[in-house]
């Protein structure tokens, strides 16, 4: 559904990312790895059109660039990496907010019963119904990374990309995290693809990796087919001892 | 449901006591009796002329300024996402009044100098947010708060200055200049609300048709095109509706600060932040605040005007700084 195929952005004339290619077909669920800086977030801005870039960008056979904002909100959804917010929406005015592509122009346009019950069911599937009439600067950092979550599935997308929506969420919400995208990404005809720093929670999450180095991708495939020793190489250090290490402490708590 | 409905009655009760008040008190009480029969064309004649002469049009024209002001000030808030931004701060009144003063230092007078005056303090206004904008962006690329701010007080500043060099070039016109730079709503007429009333509500229907891109303006760019807008685009739209209204504004009123600045804090803590609901709120609250500002001026040191300017600043400063440090305090922890 999702092509992409030698694409390159950057900021200011500098490239981050260089001619990087991948796909994403229905049901897939693609992470993305790779040191700081070494152009994740910048892939992703400029899946979804935020960032200009040049080389071929298609989702179902269409040219990305040339949709409006609108059409592209309705197919490709971000959760962006959180930031604090400064006005106080309620959890239920910026989950409907999710709404927004799929709503008509104009003075009259407001959320149809069939927008409210999408934004209900979303808040529901994330536990977050009880607080729905909280305002959003008075949530915990995980509990708004829950909302925003919400409100991208209520934008009902056909992909939905993730810049670490980990970043602020305790254990219990990660693996629930995990397992929302999967059943969400499950038979539907829909993808994922997101930015992850857990190691471990991006291998339960992915059935996909595209291993990024300096802005361009060296490894692209298989989960399983990861070879640990590049995975070394990219974050120059030795990963699997790394892991290994993590498991002992892990199997040595509790005596 | 009943809260809000609750709330929205005792906005309205306010708006309409305090515009009650305006047209009732002063050197010669009325009663709302008085004002409703010299409304209706009854009552004493003495009384009539006072009130559809004089009161009325001052305080209504007081009603639409802080309305408009207020407007102004809540979409330039979230269309920048930024709690500390104001058609004040950003130098837009400043701007208006270079525009404004310059019409009135140049003598275009009768029905052409009807439409030149806000036509001026628009352009002014306009030209001084833009190059306020660009000037912010050119040292901040995000358009932090502090970089807004610091930008728009220094340019209000400039402006400021340029404007008492005009008054100190044209000593006829210094008086009238001086008075007008600190605002006033004394002897204004009816004109200004014939003029002002319908580009605040085209202005207040454009934003409210605009709402929900308003809210997500909030949120900042990067979101707000994930949903699916552009908001870029929007803003630009968004900002120069705010200068034709606060621009007209400022021009029959002279330069009052802090209304903008205040009520649209006020409606967004009482009424939340949706703008459906924020916009007719700030209009009212924004409206109400100003006549009662006005009535203070008139009356605290009768016979006497105090500059209405002074007072929202005497009441707005204050506030304006418990805002700012309970965000930065609230930044820090």
């Amino acid at each position: 559904m999702l092509k992409v195929e030698k694409l390159s952005c950057g900021y200011g004339g500098k490239p981050v990312v260089r001619e990087l290619s991948f796909t994403l077909s229905p049901g897939q669920r693609l992470v993305i790895l790779g040191p700081n800086g070494c152009g994740k977030t910048t892939l992703l801005r400029a899946v979804t059109g935020i960032l200009p870039s040049t080389g071929l960008l298609e989702l179902d056979g269409r040219d990305l660039r040339s949709l409006s904002a609108r059409e592209r909100g309705k197919k490709i959804a971000l959760l962006p990496q959180m930031s604090p917010p400064g006005f106080s929406f309620t959890v239920w005015e910026t989950v409907l907010m999710g709404r927004y592509p799929h709503l008509g122009r104009g003075i009259f346009a407001a959320p149809s019963a069939g927008d409210r019950q999408v934004a209900e069911d979303c808040l529901k599937k994330l536990e977050l119904w009880p607080e729905r009439d909280r305002p959003i600067t008075e949530l915990s950092g995980g509990q708004l990374q829950r909302v925003l979550l919400a409100r991208t599935f209520a934008q009902t997308p056909e992909i939905i990309l993730l810049d670490e929506p980990s970043s602020h969420l305790d254990l219990k919400y990660q693996a629930e995290l995990v397992e929302a995208l999967k059943s969400w990404t499950a038979g539907s005809g829909r993808a994922a693809a997101g930015v992850f720093h857990d190691l471990d929670l991006a291998l339960s999450f992915a059935d996909t990796v595209l291993l990024m180095d300096r802005g361009q991708a060296v490894y692209l495939g298989d989960v399983k087919g990861l070879d640990p020793a590049l995975l070394s190489r990219v974050f120059e250090m030795d990963v699997p001892a790394y892991m290994r290490a993590s498991r002992e402490r892990w199997e040595q708590l509790g005596g | 449901m009943r809260k809000a409905g609750g709330k929205c009655l005792a906005l309205g009760l306010f708006a309409a006591g305090s515009l009650l008040l305006g047209v009732g008190l002063g050197s010669v009480s009325i009663s709302p009796a008085g004002i409703f029969s010299a409304l209706l064309g009854g009552g004493d004649e003495g009384i009539r002329a006072l009130v559809l002469g004089l009161r009325l049009p001052r305080v209504v024209l007081a009603f639409l300024t802080g309305a408009a002001l207020s407007v102004g000030g809540t979409v330039m808030q979230s269309a920048l996402e930024n709690p500390l931004a104001s058609p004040f701060g950003l130098g837009v009144s400043a701007g208006a009044g270079l525009g404004a003063s310059a019409v009135m230092v140049l003598g275009v007078t009768g029905a052409v100098g009807a439409f030149a005056l806000p036509a001026a303090g628009f352009a002014g206004g306009l030209a001084a947010v833009l190059l306020a904008l660009a000037l912010a962006r050119a040292f901040d690329s995000r358009l932090s708060s502090v970089t807004v701010v610091l930008t728009g007080m220094v340019l209000s500043l400039f402006f400021s200055a340029i404007l008492d060099l005009m008054s100190a070039m044209n000593p006829d016109y210094a008086q009238r200049i001086g008075l007008w730079q600190m605002g006033s709503f004394a002897a204004r007429g009816w004109q200004g609300v014939w003029v002002l009333l319908p580009v605040l509500l085209l202005c207040l229907g454009v934003f409210l048709g605009r709402a929900r891109e308003l809210d997500l303006l909030t949120f900042g760019d990067e979101q707000a095109q994930a949903i699916g807008m552009d908001p870029r685009r929007s803003r630009r739209f968004l900002i120069a509706l705010v200068a034709v209204l606060t621009g007209t504004a400022v021009a029959f009123a002279g330069i009052i600060g802090f209304v903008d600045l205040v009520a649209p804090h006020v409606a967004r803590r009482l009424f939340g932040a949706a703008h459906r609901r924020t916009l007719p709120a700030a209009a009212l609250l924004g409206g109400s605040f100003m006549v009662l500002c006005d009535l203070a001026a008139r009356t605290l040191a009768s016979p006497r005007e105090i500059p209405v300017g002074a007072v929202t600043a005497l009441l707005g400063a204050p506030f304006f700084l418990l805002i700012f440090f309970k965000k930065r305090g609230a930044a820090r922890c």
